[in-house]
C-alpha cells in the first residue's frame, strides 16, 4: 500500500527521538477548533488503512487519550487536507482504495500529506509534506515537531517494536526481565 | 466501613480471636473431638475480604427510561436526593457504559464512577457513631467520621511499625510525648516524611497563615488484613514474600435469579484513604470552623531519623482539605481514584484570568497577582514543633486546568446536585475533582489500564505537579503503577507506596535476602483478578 519501509519508520524515529530530546519542551496541541466527528471519523478510517493498523487500534472505542485530534487538527492545517479527505468521503466504504489514491496521487502534494499522515500516526512527530517532497537526504529527516505530548507518547512505531518511548512505559517495574509481550498483543 | 456486624462467620474463626482466647480454644478443642484438634492445628485462613451486606445499592447514576423501554441506550439520570445520604458505601462502581450520552461510552463511565466517588464521599464521612453525614454535634453539623475511627480504618504509621513489629487492628497508639495531652476522641498524626512532604520530595504546602498543611495516610480492613496475613509490614517480611502482591477486590453482590449458583456476596475490597489538613486557630479561625470538617489532633514528632524536631507533641485543630480514596474493585483492577477538597483551597486558572476570584483561600493570596505560582517554598523544608514555616513564604496555589471540558461539565453538574443536598453542612464546601479509571482494565500492553482522565491532581496533595506532560504531571495510575515492595529483585506493589514505608525488623536490616521474581501469568500482573 504504501513504500514507508519499517528501515525508514526507525530511522525516522530516530530522527524524532533527536528532535524531541533537542527540544527544551513538547509542543502543546494547538487551541481546539470545532471538530467535525463523522470528519474525525473519517480520517482515522483513512489513517487505518494507510498504516495498516486498525481503526480500533488508533482510536479504541473507549479512549481517554484522543490523539486522534491531535493528528487531525495538525492535517488540517495543510492546504491539502480538503483535497485529501475528499478522496475518503467519495467513497467512505472503502478506505484502502482511498489509501491507494492518496499514496499514488498525480498531485504531490496530497501523496505526500498522505506520507506526513502515515508518520503522524507512528513517530507522533509532524514532517511537513514540503520537506517529505524534497530528494532523500544521508540523515534522518527532522520533524517539524512532536505533534504533543500525547502524540510523544502514542506514536506506533514503538509498540510495533514491542518497546516504548524513551522515559515512558506502561509495564510494571521489572518487565526487562521477562520475555517481550507478542507482537499481536500490541498491535492486534 | 467494613463492618463487622456484616462480615460473618469470620468473627468466630479461631485465627480472629485475641491470642488468649485463641490459646484457650485450642485446649479446649484438644480435648474434644480429634477433629476439632485437627482443626486447631492447621485453621483456614481468615477471609481478608469477607462478606458484606450494605453495599450501597443504588450505585448506578442512571436507569433506563421508561419512555422509551425498548431503547436500552435512552437512559434517565438517577434522582440525587436525600437517600443517597445514607445509601452506604458502594462495594463497587456499575459503569456499564450505558448513560445519559448516546454512543459515549467514555463520557457515560466517567459520570458513573463520578457518581460513585460522590457516594463513597458521604459513606467514608459520615459520622463513626452511624447518624446521618451533616447531622453531628458540632457546627455545621460535623462530626467525627467513619475513616477517623480505629475500628474502621488504621493510619499507616500504625501499620508500619518501627523494628517492623506486627501490627494489630482496632486500637489506638499513643505516644510517651502525647500522652498528657491525649484524649479518646484526638487523632494522633505521626509526622514523618510523607506527612508534610509532597510527592517526589516536591516541597512542603504553606498555607496563607503560615502553617504546614499534613497529610496521613489510611487503610481499611481487608488492606490492613492483606498486609498482615502476608507478613508485608516488615523489610524483610516483603523479602520473604515471593508472590505477587495483590490486593482485594471489592465487588457489588451478585443476585441471579435464573442461575443461583451464580450468586455471589458483595465484598468490599482493599481502600486506601490520603487527607490533607490545614490548621485552624478555634480562636482566630472562628468563622472558619463551620465550613471545614476539623479534627482534634495531636501531631507527634517522633525526633531523628523521621523528624529534626521531637520527640515531641503538639495539639492542633485541623481543617480537612483534600480527600484521596483508592478503591481496589471489579473491573478496575488498576484502583478507582476519586478525589476531593475544599472549595476555598485555591482558585481556577481561569478564574484568576478573568479575575473572578471568590475569597478568602487557603493558599492563594488575591492580593498578590503577582506572586509565582504552584512554586515550592526555599529550604529548609523540615518543620519546627510549631509547624509555622520558618520565613514568610506563604504557597500561591492556582488550579491548573488538567481534565477535558466535558468531564469538567460532568463533574461541576454533580458537584452542584450534591453539594445542595449538603447545604447548610460543612460537607458542602468539598467539591468532587473527578475520579481516575482505567478504561482498558484488561490491556496486556498498558499495565494502567489507560487511565481517564489522562491527568487528575489535587491542589494540596499534588500541588506541584498539576499538569498534562506525561510522567511530570500528575496522574495517580501511571504514578501508583510504578509502586514497588522491598522485595530483592523488586517486585509491583499493586498500586500502593504504602510497602515501602515497611521498616526493618529489630531496626537491623542485614544483607538483603534475594528471592525470586514472582511468576506473573500476565505481565500486567491481573493474573487470577480478571473477570
Amino acid at each position: 500500500m504504501t513504500d514507508v519501509t519499517r528501515r525508514k519508520i526507525f530511522g525516522a524515529a530516530a530522527g524524532t527521538l533527536a528532535g524531541a530530546a533537542a527540544a527544551t519542551a513538547t509542543a502543546q496541541p494547538a487551541q481546539p477548533a470545532p471538530r467535525d466527528p463523522a470528519d474525525v471519523n473519517l480520517f482515522v478510517s483513512l489513517s487505518a488503512a494507510l498504516t495498516g493498523i486498525a481503526e480500533a487500534k488508533l482510536a479504541p472505542p473507549v479512549d481517554p487519550v484522543q490523539v486522534k485530534n491531535d493528528y487531525y487538527d495538525q492535517a488540517k492545517s495543510d492546504p491539502s487536507f480538503v483535497a485529501l479527505m475528499q478522496i475518503i468521503r467519495a467513497d467512505p466504504s472503502n478506505p484502502a482504495a482511498a489509501a491507494d489514491k492518496v499514496m499514488n496521487n498525480a498531485d504531490a502534494k496530497i501523496k505526500f500529506l498522505g506520507r506526513s499522515i502515515i508518520l503522524a500516526w507512528y513517530l507522533g512527530a509532524w514532517y511537513p509534506p514540503v520537506v517529505l517532497q524534497q530528494p532523500a537526504p544521508n540523515s534522518p529527516v527532522p520533524p517539524l515537531k512532536v505533534i504533543s505530548s500525547a502524540a510523544y507518547t502514542q506514536a506506533w512505531a514503538y509498540r510495533v517494536a514491542q518497546a516504548h518511548p524513551m522515559g515512558y512505559s506502561e509495564l510494571r517495574f521489572g518487565y526487562w526481565s521477562d520475555e517481550p509481550l507478542r507482537l499481536t498483543d500490541f498491535v492486534a | 466501613m467494613t463492618d463487622k456486624k456484616s462480615s460473618g462467620l469470620h468473627w468466630f474463626s479461631p485465627t480472629f480471636m485475641r491470642p488468649g482466647l485463641a490459646l484457650a480454644a485450642v485446649g479446649v478443642f484438644s480435648l474434644g473431638a480429634l477433629q476439632w484438634s485437627v482443626h486447631a492445628q492447621a485453621p483456614a485462613a481468615k477471609d481478608i475480604n469477607p462478606p458484606v451486606d450494605n453495599c450501597n445499592k443504588v450505585v448506578e447514576d442512571t436507569l433506563p427510561d421508561p419512555s422509551q423501554p425498548t431503547d436500552p441506550k435512552r437512559r434517565i439520570a438517577r434522582k440525587i436526593g436525600p437517600e443517597l445520604l445514607t445509601s452506604g458505601q458502594p462495594c463497587a462502581q456499575i459503569a456499564s457504559g450505558l448513560g445519559l450520552l448516546i454512543d459515549n461510552s467514555l463520557g457515560n463511565r466517567q459520570r458513573s464512577f463520578d457518581y460513585y466517588s460522590w457516594l463513597t464521599f458521604l459513606a467514608l464521612n459520615s459520622p463513626a457513631d452511624g447518624k446521618t453525614i451533616g447531622q453531628g454535634p458540632r457546627p455545621g453539623g460535623d462530626a467525627a467520621t467513619k475513616w477517623e475511627s480505629v475500628s474502621n480504618y488504621r493510619q499507616l504509621a500504625d501499620v508500619m511499625l518501627d523494628k517492623g513489629v506486627k501490627p494489630t487492628w482496632g486500637e489506638r497508639i499513643v505516644p510517651d510525648a502525647c500522652k498528657a495531652l491525649d484524649a479518646p476522641d484526638k487523632m494522633i498524626v505521626k509526622l514523618g516524611e510523607a506527612a508534610w512532604n509532597q510527592p517526589f520530595k516536591t516541597g512542603p504546602l504553606i498555607d496563607q497563615n503560615g502553617n504546614y498543611a499534613v497529610f496521613d495516610i489510611l487503610m481499611n480492613q481487608p488492606m490492613f488484613d492483606f498486609i498482615d496475613q502476608n507478613g508485608l509490614y516488615s523489610k524483610q517480611g516483603q523479602e520473604r514474600f515471593d508472590n505477587d502482591v495483590v490486593f482485594p477486590l471489592g465487588n457489588n453482590p451478585v443476585s441471579n435469579a435464573t442461575d443461583p449458583t451464580k450468586n455471589a456476596p458483595g465484598r468490599m475490597g482493599a481502600v486506601m484513604i490520603k487527607v490533607s489538613w490545614r490548621i485552624l486557630d478555634p480562636e482566630k479561625d472562628k468563622a472558619l470552623m463551620a465550613k471545614f470538617h476539623t479534627v482534634d489532633a495531636l501531631i507527634y514528632f517522633p525526633g531523628p531519623p523521621a523528624t529534626k524536631t521531637g520527640p515531641t507533641c503538639v495539639a492542633k485543630t485541623l481543617g480537612l482539605i483534600g480527600f484521596h480514596v483508592g478503591h481496589k474493585t471489579q473491573f478496575a483492577e488498576q484502583w478507582a481514584w476519586t478525589t476531593f477538597e475544599h472549595v476555598a483551597n485555591a482558585p481556577d486558572e481561569e478564574q484568576v484570568a478573568k479575575k473572578t476570584l471568590q475569597p478568602p483561600y487557603s493558599f492563594y493570596n488575591p492580593g498578590c497577582p503577582t506572586c509565582p505560582v504552584n512554586q515550592t517554598p526555599p529550604d529548609p523544608w523540615d518543620p519546627p514543633a510549631s509547624l509555622k514555616f520558618p520565613t514568610n513564604d506563604k504557597s500561591q496555589v492556582v488550579r491548573i486546568k488538567m481534565l477535558p471540558g466535558p468531564v469538567l461539565q460532568e463533574v461541576a453538574d454533580l458537584n452542584r446536585q450534591f453539594r445542595a443536598l449538603l447545604k447548610g453542612t460543612v460537607w458542602e464546601n468539598y467539591m468532587l475533582l473527578a475520579t481516575q479509571w482505567p478504561a482498558v482494565h484488561d490491556s496486556k500492553t498498558d499495565c494502567n489500564g489507560s487511565p481517564a482522565p489522562t491527568y487528575l491532581a489535587n491542589t494540596t496533595l499534588e500541588t506541584y505537579s498539576q499538569g498534562r506532560v506525561p510522567l511530570a504531571s500528575s496522574s495517580c495510575m501511571a504514578c501508583h503503577g510504578n509502586a514497588t515492595t522491598q522485595h530483592v529483585p523488586a517486585t509491583p506493589s499493586d498500586f500502593t507506596f504504602i510497602l515501602e514505608k515497611a521498616q526493618c525488623e529489630n531496626g537491623t536490616c542485614g544483607a538483603p535476602v534475594t528471592g525470586k521474581r514472582p511468576a506473573q501469568a500476565l505481565r500486567c500482573g491481573l493474573a487470577g483478578q480478571l473477570h
